[in-house]
């Protein structure tokens, strides 16, 4: 059945679904794909890198199988970090670098980092993306009604940051990370895609 | 006797070539006057975060070296970024670290642990492929080409006095934004 048609009959509250961890990684790599061409028709230098881009990872117990498939991943560098802040900041010095990128973090990773979001990513103006796992959060809810403090802060704090961001609810929802990134790269500044199930 | 910051900058500045240096802190004015054409980003509206935005530079451009003058206060701050860095491996990142035993910019309150805390250990226990620190601005001197050529990552920690200038006494130079996009357009190169 066709989303809009559930959506329908479901006042809007489509049930959630577990996107599976290569249709993510096939996604961010022709989101990567695409900025390194839009890059190659801006920049007078070839890229020095033979990868397409990089993941700056805070292990996000949702997005786990992501992270499991990308350790056998050659065109997608990982760079775990010890916390949000430095992943914030180093996808800012990759972007100057012209690298394409992604943040992988949890909700309770950003509620962490937010002055660095603000300082380096708003002030700065850097197209900083994040996917965003939304841990615990209920499958029959809207986040914003979740039990968990954890979950039901993520999209109002964002929204007081004015990042732009949208939700991942299946499969269907993969197009919105391209679009994410895109917006992240024309508005210069933040934008965030969020996990709404953990991934498979 | 402790170094002036003033002193290493000069040095840094007539040695480094092409090397993108990104002071933060009390290094930040005494930089824009030392080398006001250069490629720096300084990072007063985030504390801390001098160190991983090197990690990013080097990572992107592993062709030019990467030098990030930090503050002692400020790398405590991201204390685990020495961490990720050495997980990283940028062999083009030099990490120096201007240890005045105090958070200067702010008011001269003394750090956790003061003179005491040793980064140079934790720069080794992290897994940097070289730390040391040096006292003297002749050792410096000596030890500068060394510093903007051995394989990174490396950090030195330097013993230095008190800056003459603050952030907060000098204020002025670009808005963050437009040092970041001024970086960018440098290495990006665009048409
Ligand atoms: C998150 C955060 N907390 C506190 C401050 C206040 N603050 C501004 S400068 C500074 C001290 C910086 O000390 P250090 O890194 O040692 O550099 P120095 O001024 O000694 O060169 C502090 C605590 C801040 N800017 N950001
Ligand atoms: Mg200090």
């Amino acid at each position: 059945m066709a989303y809009d048609m559930l959506d329908l009959l479901t006042g809007g509250n489509r049930m959630p679904e577990s996107i599976p961890a290569p249709l993510i990684i096939d996604t961010l790599k022709d989101t990567f794909r695409e900025a390194r061409q839009a890059l190659a028709a801006e920049a007078q230098e070839p890229s020095r890198h033979q990868h397409l881009g990089w993941v700056l990872s805070v292990p996000d117990t949702h997005q786990k199988s992501v992270l499991a498939a990308l350790d056998k991943e050659q065109a997608l560098r990982v760079v775990t970090c010890a916390t949000e802040d430095e992943a914030t900041t180093a996808a800012a010095g990759l972007w100057m670098g012209g690298e394409p990128c992604v943040l992988m973090i949890q909700h309770a990773g950003l509620y962490a980092s937010i002055n660095t979001l603000r300082g380096v990513a708003l002030d700065g103006r850097v197209p900083v993306f994040y996917m965003i796992g939304l841990l615990s959060r209920e499958k029959d809810k809207a986040p914003r009604e979740s039990r968990h403090s954890m979950v039901r802060y993520c999209e109002p704090l964002l929204d007081t940051f004015g990042v732009p961001h949208a939700r991942l609810e299946g499969p269907n929802d993969v197009h919105l990370i391209p679009e994410y990134y895109r917006l992240a790269q024309k508005r210069r500044g933040p934008a965030a895609v969020l996990v709404g199930l953990e991934t498979l | 006797m402790a170094m002036k910051p003033e002193d290493v900058l000069r040095a840094i500045a007539a040695a480094r070539g092409e090397a993108i240096c990104i002071p933060t802190m009390t290094t930040a004015p005494a930089w824009r006057e030392i080398a006001p054409d250069d490629v720096s980003v300084t990072c007063v509206g985030f504390m801390g975060g001098a160190s991983a935005m090197g990690l990013g530079l080097a990572l992107a451009r592993p062709d030019r070296r990467v030098v990030v003058f930090d503050g002692d206060g400020s790398l405590l701050m991201q204390l685990g970024s020495l961490a990720t860095i050495a997980g990283a491996q940028p062999r083009n990142l030099t990490h120096l670290v201007f240890k005045n035993g105090v958070y200067h910019t702010s008011g001269s309150q003394e750090i956790p642990g003061g003179l005491q805390v040793d980064f140079v250990a934790m720069a080794k226990g992290a897994g940097y492929r070289q730390a040391y620190a040096v006292r003297e601005l002749d050792d410096f001197r000596k030890r500068l080409p060394a510093m903007l050529t051995d394989p990174g990552p490396l950090l030195v920690e330097l013993h230095t006095g008190l800056a003459d200038k603050t952030p907060m006494t000098a204020r002025g130079g670009l808005p963050f934004d437009r040092q970041v996009e001024t970086l960018r357009t440098k290495l990006v190169k665009p048409r």
